[in-house]
C-alpha cells in the first residue's frame, strides 16, 4: 500500500496538483461547502422523519426537495475527494482516520439509499416508527463522525495517540 | 490600549497556553469549527435560494427563515467560539496574516448584508412572502449572501496554507536554491 501511494504521489497528475499552490485549498474549500449542502440536506430529511420540521408537508415532498442536493453534493465530494487523495496519497493511505472515514461513508450512503427506497410516501402528519426514526438519527450521527474523521486526517497521529 | 499589546495579552492568556500545550486541542477545535461553518453555509443557502425563488415560491419565506435561523445562529456561535479558541494561542500570527484579515472583513460584509436585509428589505415581506416573485432587494441580499459566505470559506482555507509565512526575505540574503522545498 505504501509503495502504491509513493508511486501515485510521483505521477505527473499528482505532482501537478501538488505543485500549483492554490489547487489543494480550492478543492478542500469546495469539499467543505459540499459538507454544508450534504449534511444540512440529510439533517432536514431526518428532522422531517422526526416530525420536527415541515411536518405539514408529505414526507415525499421534503425528500424530493433535499435528496437531490444530498446526492449531487456527494458526487462533487467524491470528485474533489478523489483528486485530493491523488494529490497526497501517502498522507491519506497512512491515516487511520482516512480508512475509518471511507468505511463509514460506504455504510452511510448504502443505508440512505435503502432508507429512501423503502419509505412509502406518507400523508402529511403520519408518524414514522421508532425504528425508522432511530435510523434517520443514526445517519446524521454517521455524517458527524465522517466529517470529524475527514479533518482528523491532517492530524492523524495526534488524534489517535493517547496524549491529551 | 493599542492593538499589538492587546494581541500580546491574548496570546499570553491561560487559554492560549493550554491550547498551545495540548496535543488534541487543535484537531478537535478545528474540526468543530469547520463543521459548524459548513452548517452555517448549508442553512443560509436554503434561505438564500428561497430568496432567489428557488425551487419555487410555493412555501412561505418567513416560515423557511424561522425554521432555519436557529440552526444558523447556533452554528455561527459555536464557529465563533472555536475560532476565538484557535486565534488566542497564535494571535499575532493570525493578526498579521492577510488572508485572516480579509476573512474578518468578509464576515463583516456578510453581517452588513444581513442587517440591511433584516432591518430594511424585510419590512415589505408580506408582499413577496408566498406565491410571488421576491423583491429585487431581497434577491440581491440572497445572491450576495451566498457569494460572501462561499468566499469566507475559501479565504479561510487559505489562512491554513499561508499563516506564519508572511515575512519579507532580506534583499541581500544569499539563498542556496539548489534544494527545493519538500
Amino acid at each position: 500500500m505504501r509503495e502504491f501511494a509513493e508511486w501515485l504521489q510521483a505521477t505527473p497528475v499528482s505532482v501537478t496538483v501538488q505543485s500549483i499552490t492554490w489547487i489543494i485549498p480550492l478543492l478542500q474549500s469546495i469539499h467543505i461547502l459540499m459538507i454544508g449542502v450534504v449534511f444540512v440536506s440529510s439533517l432536514m430529511i431526518t428532522l422531517r422523519v422526526l416530525g420536527r420540521v415541515r411536518a405539514e408537508e408529505p414526507f415525499a415532498v421534503v425528500w424530493n426537495r433535499f435528496a437531490p442536493w444530498m446526492w449531487g453534493g456527494l458526487v462533487v465530494m467524491a470528485l474533489t475527494g478523489l483528486t485530493l487523495i491523488v494529490a497526497e496519497p501517502v498522507r491519506e493511505f497512512g491515516a487511520v482516520s482516512f480508512w475509518v472515514k471511507m468505511s463509514l461513508i460506504a455504510i452511510c450512503v448504502i443505508s440512505i439509499a435503502i432508507f429512501g427506497r423503502t419509505l412509502r410516501p406518507d400523508a402529511a402528519g403520519a408518524e414514522f416508527s421508532t425504528g425508522r426514526k432511530a435510523a434517520a438519527v443514526a445517519t446524521v450521527v454517521l455524517w458527524l463522525a465522517i466529517i470529524f474523521l475527514g479533518r482528523a486526517i491532517a492530524y492523524d497521529g495526534a488524534v489517535w495517540s493517547l496524549q491529551a | 490600549m493599542e492593538i499589538p499589546s492587546i494581541i500580546r495579552s491574548i496570546e499570553a492568556s491561560g487559554v492560549g497556553e493550554w491550547f498551545r500545550t495540548s496535543v488534541k486541542a487543535m484537531p478537535v477545535v478545528e474540526s468543530i469549527h469547520v463543521f459548524t461553518a459548513a452548517v452555517v453555509f448549508g442553512t443560509i443557502l436554503i434561505v438564500d435560494l428561497r430568496l432567489l425563488g428557488f425551487p419555487n415560491t410555493r412555501r412561505s419565506f418567513t416560515r423557511i427563515s424561522d425554521e432555519l435561523t436557529r440552526f444558523t445562529w447556533g452554528a455561527f456561535l459555536i464557529s465563533a467560539v472555536t475560532g476565538a479558541l484557535m486565534f488566542a494561542p497564535n494571535a499575532s500570527t493570525y493578526y498579521g496574516n492577510t488572508a485572516f484579515r480579509i476573512k474578518m472583513l468578509a464576515l463583516l460584509l456578510a453581517g452588513v448584508n444581513m442587517a440591511v436585509f433584516e432591518l430594511v428589505t424585510k419590512r415589505g415581506v408580506a408582499r413577496w412572502d408566498k406565491d410571488a416573485a421576491t423583491a429585487p432587494a431581497a434577491r440581491f441580499a440572497g445572491a450576495a449572501s451566498i457569494l460572501i459566505w462561499a468566499f469566507v470559506i475559501f479565504v479561510a482555507r487559505w489562512i491554513g496554507f499561508t499563516k506564519g509565512y508572511n515575512y519579507e526575505i532580506p534583499p541581500d540574503l544569499d539563498l542556496n536554491l539548489q534544494f527545493p522545498a519538500q
